[in-house]
């Protein structure tokens, strides 16, 4: 599989600049390289403009509703746990909307992968707070002088804390270590999640590529790094100022969800023949 | 004129096993060739409060009841003061002395008193629950039923053989104990056939569980609402066996997207909830329309607005389905009257539900969910698999929402060659792009909007036709047409037999699938009406506003009900003359 089989013949509508086409091509290329099979791959994204991204990829996509891909994945998953399932949504899908779906996703650790499209702003509808917007932050609805009031969503260290078996942080800005921290993710066999940094060059003016830039930093180079270690990953999860780590942090295997199911050992559900069932059985516990 | 019902009621607390007791007498006469017909009443509490169980008992099939009782089983003072005034002449009020007095002045002339130690007949340590094994004796001993038919239903329903010779001794202990003090007083009307073809008790929840078994469901996933509940807890405790997977989710948003999930990946689905839950569903609704994702949703009505009453009845959810979510687009809305059509209709609907690939909404409540009847087994052999158009590889190129004439576009299912696509919640064209997505469909866009909003309102002709919306029952000239949905049904019909047997002329238009609406079909009856009367369990006639919206025939008459309880046959007979004489 070559990166042009996942194109497809239209053009995206992202601002000139944004990070969703950082996001866009560092998937295809992990794509590519994990020679993954379009044909056994479902993309279920939310709403907002991190979503389009499911517009412009030729695999089997559902764009579902507003917060809502996880569930909408679980049931792809459910019904089918031979296909890779990948999940894709901004901090405000999430994060907010999405929040209830996220912590129960990652503690059940269905075999699903999680990018998020993290540019603490609402985009689509043009620049009210999001989850993760920083305190301070002025938006539309969090007007100057007092700006957001809230503290922020850190998605790194809610995912460590609610069992998600695969955590890391990327920034759309070193493209590399995105597409390898991916390739990862789809091949971690559970609950993957990647909060990637990225920038919405029309409405946060404040966390620009520069500002990363300047403060994303590997996390392997930080003293005392250790991916199995969730107490640390923890620790450098605490980190958002002078210095972002960026990398893996967590990894951990443990059962998941579809594995502990004893109808999908043999064949997946949508696969099962539905023709004849012999119900008798049921009506007589009935006498 | 020989008696034709028998009306057992236990009521107690919770904990007393008043719902086994009923079950375990309308087992056993369902095992002998009589007919029963099973209402459970309780209180959304986990102990405490009154529950009853009522257990009507005929040699003919039963489709409703009455409160009149003739056999009164107590296990609290609660339940002799709330059904004192319902004894029938004659009836047997069975209770212990020690935990219930009874005000003699407030029971029916020639009621039978009878006080039975029950709680000391339990052995010293044994668990409250086996009071009923006792009031279970005394029943057998005092109305003739036969003690063995008990024995034999304990034995089936007690997995577990201690607790089951237990409770057995303890019948047989106090069965002799009232045989020994007993003149003669059997009152039981029916004869018993041991070798009787066995009938299934089963109420609405379960025929409807079952029935998507048959239909080759693999997948359920909900939250927990009463009376929509134990259509998950049937598929959780039996699915597993025919490879089905439920899953609680943490919500009902996350269930009803998890359904939507496992139906786009091709495995069919069904989500059960009541009104509350629904309402939260009701955003996602729209998104199986608008992706045309096939999806068979249960809301099994209760008392509402909000909270309501958890555990009570009601029929007043008919407009929200039929209007839920926002924009348009066409749905199918079943109501189901009995336990068959609760078993075929929903097989029926899965196929609907692929064949479509619409929303498909079956709406119950909780009389018909609850209640358990007896019922033959189903007869399934005619029942056969319909998936609908689906995508096969050597088409090409593949629009998974191609305009074709009756609207239907083939589905290619994840995991297919060649069937690529996205399903989106978006407005979109015929390869699921949108405009706002796409700089080329951006220009034109009012055309695609009208061409998909078409699309979808294509599929209703066809619909319209393979769909029996409506039943028609009475004699075609009667003097009065009942017009009614859902569980009303059952006492409708009891009502006109009383009516017919009294020389009076009724018949009854049921509409059975209320989405889309059978227009011309309720025409042709309404034609012939001489009078019309509306019945439901709601305050607004909600049947009546979409029956006008549809066909413009205002009814002459309504009877409307809405104090949480199913309605009585006798109550629609009195509403009957009273509309006539």
């Amino acid at each position: 599989m070559a990166a042009h089989d996942i194109n497809l013949p239209y053009v995206p509508t992202w601002c000139a600049g944004c990070g969703d086409y950082g996001i866009f091509m560092a998937l295809k290329k992990a794509m590519t390289s994990l020679n993954l099979d379009l044909e056994q791959t479902v993309l279920a994204t939310g709403i907002g403009c991190s979503s389009k991204i499911g517009q412009y990829m030729n695999t089997y996509r559902i764009e579902t509703l507003h917060g809502r891909s996880l569930p909408v994945a679980t049931g792809v998953k459910l019904a089918n746990h031979n296909l890779t399932v990948i999940a894709e949504g901004g901090d405000g899908d999430g994060m907010g909307l999405g929040m209830g779906h996220f912590v129960h996703t990652a503690r059940r650790n269905i075999d699903i992968t999680y990018f998020i499209h993290n540019n603490q702003i609402y985009g689509l509808t043009k620049g009210q707070s999001s989850p993760t917007s920083d305190l301070g932050a002025v938006t539309k609805f969090t007007p100057a002088p007092l700006g957001n009031v809230e503290h922020p969503i850190n998605i790194v260290k809610m995912a460590l804390n609610v069992g998600a078996t695969f955590v890391a942080r990327a920034f759309v800005g070193n493209s590399t270590q995105l597409v390898s921290l991916m390739e990862q993710a789809i091949s971690h066999p559970g609950f993957a999640v990647i909060d990637i940094l990225q920038p919405c060059v029309s409405f946060n003016h404040t966390n620009t590529y520069q500002w990363y830039q300047q403060r994303v930093k590997p996390i392997e180079e930080m003293e005392g790094y250790d991916p199995a270690d969730l107490e640390k990953a923890l620790t450098f999860a605490g980190l958002w100022g002078e210095q972002i780590p960026i990398g893996l942090y967590y990894q951990t295997l443990r059962p998941t969800f579809q594995d502990s199911l004893p109808q999908l050992s043999h064949q997946p559900l949508a696969k099962q023949k539905i023709d004849n069932i012999d119900i008798t059985n049921l009506m007589q516990k009935l006498y | 004129m020989n008696k034709s019902y028998y009306t057992c009621l236990f009521g107690g607390e919770a904990g007393y096993g008043v719902m086994s007791a009923g079950s375990i007498i309308a087992k056993g006469a369902n095992r002998s060739g009589l007919w029963s017909f099973v209402v459970n009443e309780y209180p959304s509490l986990i102990q405490g409060g009154l529950n009853s169980c009522l257990v009507r008992l005929s040699d003919k099939p039963i489709t409703a009841y009455e409160e009149t009782i003739d056999f009164l089983g107590l296990f609290s003072q609660q339940a002799f003061d709330c059904y004192a005034d319902k004894l029938n002449p004659g009836a047997i009020v069975l209770y212990d002395a020690t935990t219930t007095k009874i005000d003699a002045t407030k029971v029916p002339e020639g009621t039978l008193l009878c006080p039975v130690a029950l709680a000391s007949s339990i052995p010293k340590g044994g668990a409250k629950i086996m009071i009923n094994s006792a009031m279970l004796g005394a029943f057998a001993a005092f109305t003739g039923y036969p003690k063995q038919i008990l024995i034999d239903v304990m034995k089936t329903e007690f997995h577990n053989e201690k607790i089951q010779q237990e409770n057995i001794q303890i019948l047989d202990e106090v069965y002799h104990l009232v045989m020994e003090t007993l003149s003669s007083s059997k009152t039981f009307p029916f004869p018993f056939e041991p070798k009787a073809e066995p009938k299934m008790l089963i109420n609405g929840n379960e025929a409807i569980s079952i029935a998507a078994i048959k239909a080759g469901c693999k997948f359920s996933a909900g939250y927990p609402m009463t009376p929509g509940s134990s259509v998950l807890s049937y598929l959780a405790d039996h699915g597993a066996e025919y490879g089905l997977v439920f899953k609680q989710a943490e919500d009902e948003i996350a269930a009803i997207n998890m359904l939507i999930g496992a139906s786009f990946a091709g495995t069919r689905a069904i989500g059960s909830t009541s009104g509350g839950g629904f309402a939260l569903m009701v955003e996602a609704l729209g998104f199986a329309a608008q992706a045309e994702i096939p999806l068979v949703m249960v809301n099994a009505q209760r008392g509402g607005p909000s909270t309501g009453l958890p555990t009570r009845t009601a029929q007043a959810d008919l407009n929200f389905v039929v209007h839920a979510s926002q924009g348009e687009f066409p749905r199918i809305v079943l109501a189901p009257g009995d336990i068959e059509e609760c078993f075929y209709e929903t097989f029926r609907i899965f196929n609907l539900a692929d064949t479509y690939q619409v929303p498909c909404i079956i709406l119950t409540d909780k009389f018909l969910a609850d209640s358990s009847v007896s019922q033959l087994p189903f007869a399934t052999e005619s029942l056969t698999i319909e998936r609908g158009k689906l995508f096969e590889a050597k088409e090409q190129p593949y629009l998974r929402y191609e305009n074709t004439p009756d609207g239907i576009s083939a589905r290619a299912i994840p995991g297919q060659v060649g069937g690529r696509h996205i399903a989106t919640s978006y407005t979109h064209g015929e390869d699921g792009f949108y405009s706002s997505g796409n700089k080329e469909y951006a220009l034109n866009e009012p055309m695609v909007t009208v061409n998909s909003m078409d699309k979808l309102y294509n599929k209703l002709p066809a619909m319209e036709k393979e769909i029996p919306a409506i039943k028609f029952y009475g004699p075609p000239n009667a003097d009065l047409t009942i017009i009614a949905w859902g569980s009303t049904k059952g006492a409708i019909l009891e009502a006109m037999e009383l009516a017919a047997s009294q020389n009076i002329s009724v018949n009854f238009l049921q509409i059975l699938y209320i989405s889309p609406f059978p227009i011309t079909a309720t025409e042709l009856v309404l034609q012939q009406a001489k009078k019309t009367l509306l019945i439901e369990g709601n305050k607004t006639a909600q049947l009546g506003s979409i029956l006008r919206a549809n066909t413009g025939h205002k009814t002459d008459y309504t009877f409307l009900k809405y104090n949480s309880r199913a309605f009585l046959p006798s109550e629609i007979l009195a509403k009957i003359k009273e509309v006539l004489f």
